[in-house]
């Protein structure tokens, strides 16, 4: 009784069945959120370990079957996640809670067969979400490539606004100059610069704050006007023509899929006869290399010394990191290393790896991305809600429905919250990056980006 | 080890001491006695150490492991109890330390064991005190603790895990904090009910409230000389019934709690429960039968003692030790196998004492069909090889401690029933066993060194023996000695 009132003021009542990489990290995230978290699996040991590490409940046993979902309480959770090794599994999970219980749910779908049918399936089983994490990170990827200079390409607004970021060199234009200077120059035209990284801190800046040599700036811009801002401060905006990938599995068919896509010449390197074959099926344009790209000799013998991007994609973490390293040693290739285990992240920053990208956590990332959309939506406008640099800081859309003291004021009239600043305004699919005289108009999407945490609706921005 | 989270917990225990040692002064208050200035002291003793505990340097790793979570309980309950025996010593009304550390310990644990020779000359205020640390001790202070505390992080079911009974213990709700509350609301409105209905039966109000402390945490310590004996009939009754409950598994009444009654009825280890209470009541009733006026007189008495010794609470309404030696074995049978798993009782445990017989079973089984697989059933699904490993050990564990106690306090050279009974009685938490130690008699006549081997078997039956006896393993001794949780401290 006492417990029911509790759960709901702290959040919400969510069943995760499979506690592989993807679930352990889910766990963690929403556990820490403060919601009621309970967990199935076939495996007791996993459940032991993952109870005595977390606050969540554990239930052994088949996460399609009603009765373990009954005993897991699913008549009274909101949210049901399956996320087990298998699609089929976890599309049945999905299937049956529905049945059982008024819930929203998601399911991890990976076969390439099933993903053509994404959108069939949700509507036809009633899935709020299915989440592929090659997939997701396979575009990640060819974001990254077809902007070589970023560290990492974020997108928003259904991939209308990409969030950039770069790292700025020395003697780079920018270097020792705040923002208002720079924006009287006329750099930052259709760009915003969102947040500075420096010495491990997140800024978010404001007019007269001083870009140095070695910040890591993120800035917001239409998908075009990314490229134009990136030339405009003399960066190199081509994107790479060849790319190499080692190994031709799941996420390297997506990644060579999407690449392709953008026009890539793209060359996989695959130890398996059978395999190969299936992938020159599959993709006819890329070019299938039937050898082991472990081997020094085979990489140099495809060119990894002058491709444009090189792409170790095998099913061992140590070996695409040690392949990584490799590249960056023989060769100027834009190399993206692809964590799938999150063990010693901190030393993995430390090596020269290029642009690290870490499924689960873009997986989970956009879980908790519609998890805290959904708990926000009882009482607030949120549209979404995205965790950005390791979620020291959050960039939040927020739909305006109804006039109030923000609406129809021109900006610069606004006294903004410190450590906050508009990114911009979706206006019908128009995306405005806002200047002074610019207003919020009601229907408006407008996505802020703060450091502060809590908020609910627009008029928060207010200081 | 993580000394400083282990420094922190038992700072946060003290505190809670400190505030629950306020209620025996307000009844100080009511019965207008002195004896509440000395409580009213500790209290503030044991706030400002807690305080400095906690306060003095946060702790940069908040995780407790199975290890810290073990030693944190064991230290808590120990430090618990050093405290909670103060104020009897202080104010005089038991002669030395070590008699009020005994029955302090015996009060925390829920053995209802006492050295008084007449409980009726102490002061209200400290009869309360007593018995509230049945009440205390029967749910566990730690599980209050992370009913109230936020500590961050999943890492604390190890605590939960170190001080509920049973051989594997689950939560009720996703959330250990909840789950905590939910077992702490259910106990609380249980005990109300019961000072409810004792005060229908016209029982004076402190005597109600008291004896209901008693039995909520399967205790035993009573407020007259005569224990139960000279209560109504009615008022035996409802203990009666109270006593039982409270030796249910608390998962079971979160069914009832939910609306689910068929499901409490299912739950494998009440049925056995319910149906070793019923076929002893029956057969020690034929046994007896004849002792008492009237077979409803006989059924009463048999009933309450039956109740009172599984679920390990000690009250009696007659003296067991005038009964025919088939009745006398069969009680301090049922003072080995203990209540349910889950609940506030003592003992070796129901689900345990069944698991142990369905090895036997398919063991014998083996015998037969020497090929033959079979997986132990329990509560309609398979026992993890894990959980049998662990109950094996726990029922060796318990009987080489019982053992080497048996054979040191047998250096007394009291007779053997004295003797064996004691250790029966204070290392299943129960109270009285037979002889000296009988309903009528008490532990005052043994000597401080037996009585420090009660003590240790005591809280070794509470805390089911290995969080205590983590604490006497040469590392762990070393680490706690010699990190600088002593040093921080001083």
């Amino acid at each position: 009784m006492f417990k029911k009132k509790d759960a709901e003021k702290s959040g919400m009542n969510i069943i995760i069945v499979g506690c592989g990489k993807v679930g352990a990290t889910l766990i963690e995230q929403l556990t820490q959120e403060g919601h009621d978290i309970t967990i199935i699996d076939l495996n007791s040991k996993k459940i032991e370990a993952i109870t005595n590490t977390y606050d969540a409940m554990g239930v052994v046993g088949n996460g399609a079957s009603y009765s373990t979902q009954l005993e897991a309480g699913i008549e009274k959770a909101d949210l049901f996640i399956a996320v087990t090794n298998s699609d089929e599994l976890n599309l049945l999970c999905c299937t049956v809670a529905k049945r059982a219980g008024s819930l929203a749910a998601i399911a991890r779908v990976r076969t390439p067969d099933y993903i053509k049918e994404v959108d069939y399936f949700s509507e036809k089983l009633g899935l709020a979400m299915i989440i592929n994490p090659d997939f997701v990170s396979s575009r990640v990827m060819a974001r990254i490539l077809t902007l070589p200079t970023a560290l990492n390409v974020t997108s928003f607004a259904h991939g209308r606004v990409n969030l950039v970021r770069i790292e700025i060199p020395d003697d780079n234009v920018l270097c020792n100059r705040n923002i208002a200077e720079i924006g009287r120059d006329g750099i930052t035209e259709r760009t915003v610069i969102c947040a500075i990284e420096r010495d491990g801190n997140v800024f978010i800046p404001s007019g007269e704050f001083i870009i140095k040599a070695g910040d890591i700036v993120s800035f917001a811009a239409a998908q075009k006007e990314s490229r134009v801002f990136l030339k405009k401060i003399g960066f190199k905006t081509n994107q790479v023509k060849s790319c190499i990938i080692v190994g031709g599995g799941r996420a390297g068919y997506y990644a060579a899929d999407q690449l392709l896509k953008a026009g890539m010449d793209v060359r996989i390197i695959e130890i398996d006869q059978a395999r190969c074959e299936r992938l020159s099926e599959l993709l006819p344009d890329a070019t299938i290399i039937h050898a082991d790209g472990t081997d020094e000799e085979v990489l140099k013998e495809e060119g990894i010394e002058d491709v444009g991007a090189f792409i170790p994609l095998t099913g061992i973490d140590e070996e695409n990191v040690l392949l990584s390293l490799h590249a960056k040693h023989v060769s100027k290739a834009k190399v993206i290393t692809r964590i799938t285990r999150n063990n010693f992240k901190e030393v993995i920053t430390e090596l020269d790896l290029g642009s690290v990208i870490y499924p689960k956590y873009i997986t989970s990332d956009a879980i908790i991305a519609y998890v805290r959309a959904k708990n926000n939506s009882k009482d607030s406008n949120i549209e979404t809600l995205y965790p950005m640099l390791d979620s020291r800081a959050e960039a939040i859309e927020f739909k305006v429905e109804k006039e109030s003291e923000v609406v129809n004021v021109p900006l610069f009239k606004l006294s903004l919250k410190k450590d906050l600043l508009i990114a911009f305004i979706n206006r019908n699919g128009k995306i405005i990056i806002p200047k002074g005289q610019d207003s919020i108009q009601v229907g408006d999407s407008v996505m802020i980006v703060t450091t502060h945490t809590g908020f609910n609706d627009i008029q928060d921005i207010l200081a | 080890m993580n000394s400083s989270i282990i420094r922190v917990v038992l700072g946060h225990v003290l505190k809670i001491e400190a505030a629950f040692m306020l209620l025996p002064c307000l009844i100080a208050v009511i019965y207008g006695e002195e004896e509440g200035f000395v409580y009213l002291a500790v209290a503030g003793g044991c706030a400002v150490i807690g305080t400095l505990m906690t306060q003095i340097k946060k702790p940069k790793d908040s995780s407790l492991y199975l290890k810290e979570g073990c030693v944190a309980t064991a230290l808590s309950w120990i430090f618990l109890s050093a405290f909670g025996a103060l104020p009897f010593w202080i104010t005089g009304e038991i002669a030395s330390y070590e008699d009020s550390l005994f029955e302090t310990i015996s009060g925390f644990t829920t053995t209802g064991a006492t050295i008084l020779l007449d409980v009726e000359a102490l002061s209200h205020t400290s009869l309360f005190w007593r018995s509230f640390t049945h009440w205390l001790g029967g749910m566990g202070v730690l599980v209050f603790l992370l009913a109230i505390i936020p500590l961050s992080g999943g890492s604390n079911i190890n605590l939960m895990r170190a001080e509920s009974p049973g051989p594997s213990v689950g939560k009720l709700v996703p959330k250990i904090k909840s789950s905590a509350r939910i077992l702490y609301v259910i106990y609380f409105f249980m005990t109300v009910l019961e000072i409810l209905l004792l005060l229908c039966g016209g029982m004076n109000p402190f005597h109600a409230v008291t004896l209901s402390m008693g039995t909520a945490g399967t205790g035993g310590f009573g407020v007259l000389n005569s224990s139960i004996a000279d209560y109504s009939a009615y008022c035996q009754w409802v203990i009666t019934v109270f006593m039982i409950l409270f030796g249910v598994n608390f998962n079971a009444f979160y069914f009832i709690m939910l609306g689910k009654i068929k499901k409490f009825f299912s739950v494998e280890e009440v049925r056995w429960y319910l149906g070793i209470i019923a076929s002893a009541i029956a057969l020690i009733t034929i046994n007896i039968y004849g002792t008492y006026t009237s077979i409803w007189e006989t059924l009463r008495h048999v009933s309450f003692q039956v109740a009172s010794v599984i679920t390990t609470t000690g009250y009696s309404t007659a003296d067991f030790n005038t009964w025919p030696m088939f009745s006398k074995v069969m009680l301090v049978s049922l003072m080995f196998v203990g209540a349910c798993a889950g609940s506030t009782g003592g003992g070796i445990k129901v689900s345990r004492i069944v698991i142990m017989l369905k090895t036997v079973k398919k063991e014998l089984n083996n015998y037969i069909h020497p090929k033959s697989i079979k997986k132990i059933m329990f509560e309609e699904k398979a026992v993890e090889h894990e959980v049998l490993r662990a109950i094996n050990v726990y029922f060796i564990t318990f009987v080489a401690l019982y053992a080497a106690s048996f054979i040191i306090v047998s250096l007394e050279n009291y007779d053997f029933t004295t003797t064996f009974t004691s250790v029966v009685a204070t290392m299943n938490n129960i109270g009285p066993g037979l002889e000296m130690v009988g309903p009528s008699g008490n532990f005052a006549f043994w000597n401080p060194i037996s009585k420090l081997v009660f003590m240790v078997d005591m809280l070794a039956g509470r805390l089911e023996l290995f969080p205590l006896l983590i604490l006497f393993s040469p590392k762990v001794l070393k680490d706690l000695l010699f990190s600088n949780f002593i040093k921080r401290r001083s």
